[in-house]
This record gives structure tokens, sequence and C-alpha cells, in this order.
């Protein structure tokens, strides 16, 4: 492979990854960090710590990305959760949703 | 004493066959649910996201959110019209055979 093209294709690559970061793709090592408050209704685990609260473990990243905002309007009304995301970024959404979405959970059930 | 034994061992293999036989037999009104729900990737519109998985989904989770959809405290066209028209037994009904999938 000649040297410009391995730059070529370095740079490609790092374009590819900017271009997901604008997108929202989250960092779910950070987002695991920034789970402690979620996790004590939520699990560590995501597997919800009661019936009442959901499992999150394995759950689509833009689905949670969407609960997350419409909690963050309000256009989701839920006294529980209001007081946990209202001072989250678009950022901070997108690294939990991220942490979620890659533990073990959730499937699509079999038709 | 015989008897007591008898009852016991019913006792035991109603216990056995009922998870098996809850799995199996998936309630009519889950059909419409895996019109979407069942299908992997598939993508909710205006705006686009994954329709959420709910296989191995708490079933109680499940009953408070078809509730707040049809009464529209939760808010979404398409689930709005399909949680309005279910009963209470339905809706039990679904939300137990999706906390039993992918357990």
């Amino acid at each position: 492979m000649s040297r410009s093209r391995t730059v070529f294709m370095s740079a490609f690559a790092a374009a590819a990854l900017l271009a997901a970061g604008a997108a929202g793709a989250g960092n779910p090592e950070l987002g695991r960090a920034k789970s402690a408050p979620c996790a004590a209704c939520h699990g560590q685990d995501g597997l919800g710590t009661a019936p009442n609260f959901p499992v999150l473990a394995g759950q689509y990243a833009d689905y949670l990305v969407h609960a997350l905002k419409q909690y963050r309007s309000g256009e989701r009304e839920n006294a529980l959760m209001a007081p946990w995301v209202s001072d989250l970024s678009d950022a901070d959404i997108a690294d939990l949703a991220a942490y979620y979405s890659s533990l073990k959970g959730l499937q699509v059930p079999k038709r | 004493m015989r008897s007591r034994a008898v009852m016991t061992g019913l006792a035991l293999a109603v216990l056995v066959a009922s998870p098996s036989a809850l799995a199996e037999s998936r309630p009519d009104a889950v059909e419409t649910c895996l019109g979407c729900h069942g299908i992997k990737g598939y993508k909710n519109v205006y705006p686009t996201y994954h329709v959420p998985k709910l296989g191995g989904q708490h079933a109680q989770y499940i009953t408070d959110a078809l509730r707040a959809y049809a009464s529209g405290d939760r808010p979404h066209g398409t689930m709005h019209a399909n949680a309005a028209t279910l009963s209470e037994d339905e809706i039990q009904a679904i939300a137990a055979w999706f906390e039993e999938q992918g357990r």
C-alpha cells in the first residue's frame, strides 16, 4: 500500500468517526460513568430493580435517546424521570443510551 | 396421607407445566404488536428511531405504558390507536407474553 493511500484512508476513517459523532453516536464508556444515578432504579446492569422500572439493557440506543429527550422536554410527563433528565445535555443522553444499549438484555421476539 | 402425596404431585405437575404452557400460547392480541415490535431493526418515522424491543421487558412496565398510551398521557398516534381498543385482559396477556420472551 502506498504511503499516500494510507494517509488518504486514515483521513477517510477519521472523517467517518467525526460524522458518527456529529450524528449523535454516544460513548458507552462515558455513559457508564454517567449512569450512576440511573442505576438506583434501572440497575447498573440495566435490568430494572423493580417491575415498574423498565429494562434498558439491550434497548435500541436511538429509542433511548428519543425517550430521554421526550422526558426532558416534558412531552412525556413522568414525575420520577423529570428531575433526573432536566440537566442532561444531548451528549449525556447519547452516552447513556450507548451504554445501556451495549448491555445484554432485551430481545426482539421471534414471530 | 396418600391423598396428600397425590395432591403434592399434582401441584408439582402444574408448576412444571405452566411456564411452557404460557410460552407456547401466544395471545391473539399480540399479533398486532408483532407487526412492528416483532421485526428486527423496524423503525418509527417522524421522528425516526427504532421501534423498541419488548422481549424480556417487565410486564408491569408494559401494562403501565399501554394504559398511558390509551389515556393519551403518553403521546404516540399509532400506539394510542392500538392501546385504546385493548381490554384490561388483553393488556395483561400482552404484557405477560412479552416479559416471557428473551428470558
